[in-house]
């Protein structure tokens, strides 16, 4: 049979960023696809030549504008290890309540991006309109709508009232209910269950062998979240991770959706159980220049970040490197294209909410 | 600008920003900002688009597909540079894959400042691209 | 490199069922180059990591995660630019995304990668922009800016 080559991105309807698949089709069938990246590769990594540690964070927050809060807290958190920081209590809740906001914030971006991509705008206006509400809370509490720039090595800038915690928590539970709605259209619509059920399946034993991260293994039934190992405060919160076992597109669309009521518990939890009260210490300064080695990780949105930090006892590092959670899905993501259908691509790319910013750095 | 004799159509393109302005776009779109009532239309096409908004700084990789998304525009078109990487290259100006601003490769009629730039000045942005658009046409007439 | 003993222990792993979490590679400057703004007592007290650096050596760590104990598992090895580093790529599918990238932003040959893409992953406009000879020459460049700057103030202050 005939083969022909269609090239998939870098500008495409569908995404928002550039990623190149050449798939190679018989029929409408894809057989092979080879990613090309590349288009957003900036050189972030060097930058530790150029911008004394103090200042790396504020780089490492612009690896991704999605999840900019959680690595800028990645990058601190690092940084703390290496040189022996400790933060204050209430610094470490404030942190996770942060983290939980951004990963509501980034799992309403992608259900919006994924209801736009499989035609559904509607929904999209919908997701969207709601994420305005988390942003607000955002803009509130950090002063800024994307980069957020409140964590620093040992601590937090600000703080947050206990009041505007309460009401924090309140608004995010009314979200929550208005969510429920959108959620019962995600799960239940027929056209939406015709167009993805059964599309693109990755099987638990696949998703170990490439070795994917984030709600693209739990959608595979591979229980796996870094949360679970209890660090930066997570062991104080109830917490199990949401899992389903089709591993289809329409198992990740609900496990970023369960998800996203599960990050709004957690919020609720850690305004329960951080200390109160006004004017308590929020950051403790590091002294000298850091020496030493750590590898971090964290639980984003997308899945498990790791970073390594390498200083050797100047104002700049060594080397910083993040593995951020598409690099550890794009195996995954070409496993699923080879063998699905062309109209297929789009949703199975977007299934496992590529971030190609984070992915180049 | 007191009238549009027509509705502009956007093409969006992410050079190689990092994702935070990119998003802010997509939100001007959305209910709470909702740029469709200036009759702005988002389009993936470039043979539809009469305003080429661009956000994120030339790389070695996307400089020809920038060019390239450019030359397929129909005249008279405009072209907007969102945010502090679009402007000038912004925090990674320094760093080795970057060239710089937008204008390295392209006329820009509009700059959108911000680290990332708010979306009342993307509206901002497009709303003077509009402005731009009609002048150009008026000359081109 | 022991090639036959690394391949053997990264089946090891294979077989446990870690899972690859990361392959980096640090270009290891030696001290002579000038690092920006280097406190050098501090260097030379505590330099606890990659003190044993030869000249133009790169040190590459793959790493290994157990999901269930969350434990990490590293191999360390320093190789030079033109030592061959055998892929992992037969054992840990997922490894052929950082093999390219360490060929093309560092310069190392790796064999045998399952999905080669050539040196065409990132296309950056530096070629190797993380080889000995690119990192000193971004560093000197630098020291040299910094220098005139501070050269610059100096005179401009003398004559106030």
């Amino acid at each position: 049979m005939k083969r022909t080559i269609i090239p998939f991105g870098p500008q495409h309807p569908v995404l928002p960023e550039p990623l190149v698949l050449d798939l190679i089709l018989e029929d409408e069938r894809v057989v092979d696809a080879v990613p090309t990246i590349g288009y957003i590769h900036r050189g972030l990594e060097m930058m530790v030549e150029r911008v004394e540690y103090t200042e790396m964070g504020f780089v490492a927050e612009r690896i991704c504008g999605i999840c900019s809060f959680m690595h800028g807290m990645g990058y601190c958190v690092s940084l703390e290890a290496i040189m022996n920081v400790e933060v204050p209590e209430r610094a470490r809740w404030l942190r996770i309540i942060w983290a939980e906001i951004s990963r509501v914030q980034s799992h309403l971006l992608w259900l919006g991006l994924g209801a736009d991509a499989f035609g559904f705008e509607n929904l999209f206006m919908h997701c969207w309109r709601m994420r305005e509400e988390i942003l607000d809370i955002f803009e509130k509490t950090t002063g800024g709508r994307i980069i957020h720039s409140v964590n620093r090595i040992g601590g937090v800038k600000r703080d947050v009232s206990d009041a505007e915690l309460a009401a924090i928590v309140v608004k995010l539970e009314e979200l929550g209910k208005a969510f429920e709605k959108t959620a019962n259209v995600f799960g239940k619509d027929p056209s939406i269950r015709h167009r993805l059920s059964g599309v693109g399946v990755l099987s638990a034993d696949d998703a170990r062998a490439v070795d994917a991260v984030g709600p693209m293994a739990r959608a595979s039934g591979v229980v796996m979240d870094t949360r679970l190992s209890g660090t930066y405060g997570y062991d104080q919160v109830d917490f199990e991770p949401v899992t389903e076992t089709a591993g289809d597109c329409l198992a990740r669309v609900v496990v970023r959706m369960r998800e996203v009521q599960q990050s709004i518990g957690l919020v609720r939890q850690a305004v329960e159980k951080m200390p109160k009260g006004e004017g308590m210490p929020l950051e403790n300064k590091p002294r000298g220049n850091p020496v030493g080695e750590t590898y971090t990780r964290l639980e984003q949105p997308r899945g498990e970040v790791l970073y390594y930090v390498k200083a050797n006892g100047t104002k700049n590092l060594e080397r910083f490197r993040a593995r951020t959670p598409t690099f550890a899905n794009i195996p995954a993501m070409i496993k699923l294209v080879r063998g699905c259908d062309l109209a297929d691509v789009p949703n199975i790319i977007l299934t496992i909410d590529p971030c190609i910013s984070c992915t180049e750095r | 600008m007191s009238f549009f004799s027509k509705s502009p159509w956007i093409l969006h393109y992410d050079a190689s920003s990092c994702n935070g302005c990119d998003i802010e776009v997509l939100a001007c779109l959305t209910p709470l900002y909702d740029v469709e009532r200036f009759g702005v239309v988002n389009t993936g096409n470039p043979k539809h688009a009469d305003i080429l908004l661009i956000t994120g700084s030339v790389n070695e990789r996307n400089i020809d597909i920038i060019e390239n998304l450019y030359r397929q525009m129909p005249d008279p078109k405009v072209v907007v540079a969102v945010g502090a990487c679009a402007c000038s290259g912004g925090i990674f100006a320094r760093a080795y894959n970057i060239q710089g601003g937008i204008d390295k490769v392209l006329p820009v009629d509009v700059y959108v400042p911000g680290c990332a730039a708010r979306p009342e000045s993307i509206i901002d942005g497009v709303i003077k691209g509009i402005g731009a658009l009609e002048m150009k046409r008026k000359k081109s007439a | 490199m022991d090639r036959e003993a690394f391949l053997a222990r990264v089946g090891e792993y294979h077989k446990e069922g870690r899972r690859l979490a990361l392959i980096n590679v640090t270009t290891l400057v030696p001290a002579a180059a000038p690092a920006h703004g280097a406190k050098p007592e501090a260097a030379a007290t505590e330099a606890s990591v990659g003190e044993t650096a030869a000249p133009d050596q790169f040190e590459i760590t793959w790493v290994f995660e157990n999901d269930k104990d969350a434990t990490l598992e590293k191999i360390r090895e320093q190789v030079g630019p033109a030592d061959i580093i055998p892929s992992i790529s037969e054992f840990f599918g997922a490894a052929f995304l950082y093999e390219n990238e360490i060929h093309e932003l560092f310069g190392l040959n790796v064999e045998g990668i399952n999905l080669d893409l050539q040196g065409q992953l990132y296309k950056t406009a530096t070629k190797v922009p993380f080889s000995h000879a690119a990192v000193k020459a971004r560093l000197e460049a630098l020291a040299a800016k910094t220098a005139a700057a501070a050269e610059a103030k100096a005179t401009t202050e003398a004559k106030a």
